[in-house]
């Protein structure tokens, strides 16, 4: 289930679009909007950002575009109940093209791809630590 | 004493009748000693997912490249070609208020304002906002989306933002924003809004590859079948307020030839590329 993002543009109206909550939704695209934000002066921008609740062992998944030549990155953030989020990029014919390695509610892919293709973000509740069913986690797809 | 001994003994050897019989006067009753919950099974570090798993769950929302990164894509390959300087200008009706419509022609012109917005005159860019206001306004868009575009005007016209942080706000609001809003729940609005952003981008890069002595470089930039595959599915499907027949029937011949054309085996070559710009500009001509 996907939550539209409450955005706040820096310098402009705070727009608070929400809808149904989901529990550390917000949270999770606070911490993004700000590694987003930061990776403007990088060089990033964004391709999409959204957040879905996750239970422990359970995935989501996203299909993308990439374009060759471009450089991208699949930022994550989870909420406090996460204990680690994997995300993982599987091409079209299921293999595993690219993983974080890390143990933590904030990993993070980068990936330059070959060709121009359609691949899959997995992202893959390894581990929740509070008490609750499922945590918030937010994805962006940025490219420079 | 023997059995003094054996206790004894006992209660050197056992814990747990030590806890039972050293205490004294009265044997306690024995209980079950609790088990140890079961240990969680630790998830394994890939998820077991088919082809069919990946394919049946996915979410399109982050399928369809931005504008500004086809132009970076370009660039990555080399070729120079600003895709601003080649935007027409483009006559739409803008009284035509139907979803499909509105929500086409709406992504064209978020797709232009995007390639421009740094180096536009002040007018132009302005002129350009206001469609898009008047587009969200066609589609329900929400008076939220209606207030940012309208600080975002004011900003613009009282030089109050630098055209990089406006790049910014409005590369988050066409690529985070615009996508989640729920435009009254009509689920054709967003990938409509994308193919005509996406159409936009494939006319002008096109065009720029036609205008190059080499055009092996198109199938890098225009071979998506599974994003066109993906605004098929919405424009052949049944929807609430479709487009003049006119429209939706030219937007599905060109999304037809653009698929075989994106899953043709070889390599797109010239004349490919002239029918990717012919078949684009009769949809955007359209609107």
């Amino acid at each position: 289930m996907t939550k539209r993002f409450s955005i706040i543009l820096s310098g402009m109206l705070a727009l608070g679009i929400t809808t149904t909550a989901i529990a550390g939704t917000d949270e999770a695209e606070s911490c993004l909007r700000t590694k987003v934000w930061d990776g403007y002066a990088e060089g990033w921008g964004i391709r999409t950002m959204t957040s879905t609740a996750l239970a422990a062992g359970k995935t989501r998944n996203y299909l993308v575009t990439f374009y060759k030549g471009n450089e991208y990155q699949i930022e994550v953030c989870g909420d406090k109940d996460v204990g680690n989020v994997d995300v993982i990029l599987y091409d079209t014919n299921g293999r595993v093209v690219e993983r974080d390695s890390t143990d933590g509610r904030e990993p993070k892919v980068s990936f330059k791809p070959p060709e121009t293709g359609t691949y899959y973000i997995v992202l893959y509740m390894r581990d929740l630590t509070g008490d609750k069913d499922e945590a918030g986690v937010a994805m962006a797809v940025v490219y420079r | 004493m023997k059995s003094l001994r054996s206790l004894t003994g006992l209660c050197a050897s056992s814990a747990l009748i030590l806890a039972i019989a050293c205490g004294g006067e009265e044997t306690p009753e024995v209980t079950t000693p609790v088990e140890a919950p079961a240990p969680v099974p630790a998830t394994p570090d890939t998820p077991t997912l088919s082809v069919a798993d990946l394919q049946a769950n996915a979410e399109n929302v982050a399928l369809v490249p931005s504008p500004v990164e086809t132009q970076k894509a370009l660039e990555s390959a080399g070729i120079e070609t600003q895709l601003s300087s080649l935007i027409p200008e483009h006559k739409f009706d803008m009284k035509s208020a139907d979803i499909d419509h509105a929500a086409l022609r709406t992504g064209v012109v978020l797709a232009d304002t995007l390639l421009t917005i740094r180096n536009s005159e002040k007018d132009v860019l302005l002129a350009r906002l206001e469609k898009i206001r008047v587009g969200m306004e066609q589609l329900n868009g929400g008076k939220d989306i209606d207030a940012t575009l309208i600080d975002m005007r004011d900003r613009i016209t009282a030089v109050a933002v630098s055209r990089d942080e406006l790049l910014k706000e409005f590369d988050e609001l066409s690529g985070a924003v615009i996508p989640e809003l729920e435009f009254n729940g009509n689920k054709r609005i967003v990938p409509l809004i994308q193919a005509g952003s996406w159409l936009e981008g494939a006319n002008l890069v096109a065009k720029a590859v036609t205008g190059l002595e080499e055009v092996s470089v198109a199938d890098t930039l225009l071979k998506q079948p599974d994003v066109v595959t993906y605004f098929i599915g919405y424009v052949t499907g049944e929807g609430a307020e479709k487009a003049p027949e006119a429209v939706t029937m030219r937007l599905e011949q060109s999304l037809n030839t653009l698929k075989e054309l994106a899953e043709k085996e070889g390599a797109l070559n010239r004349d490919d590329v002239a029918t990717v710009v012919k078949v684009t500009d009769e949809v955007l001509a359209l609107l």
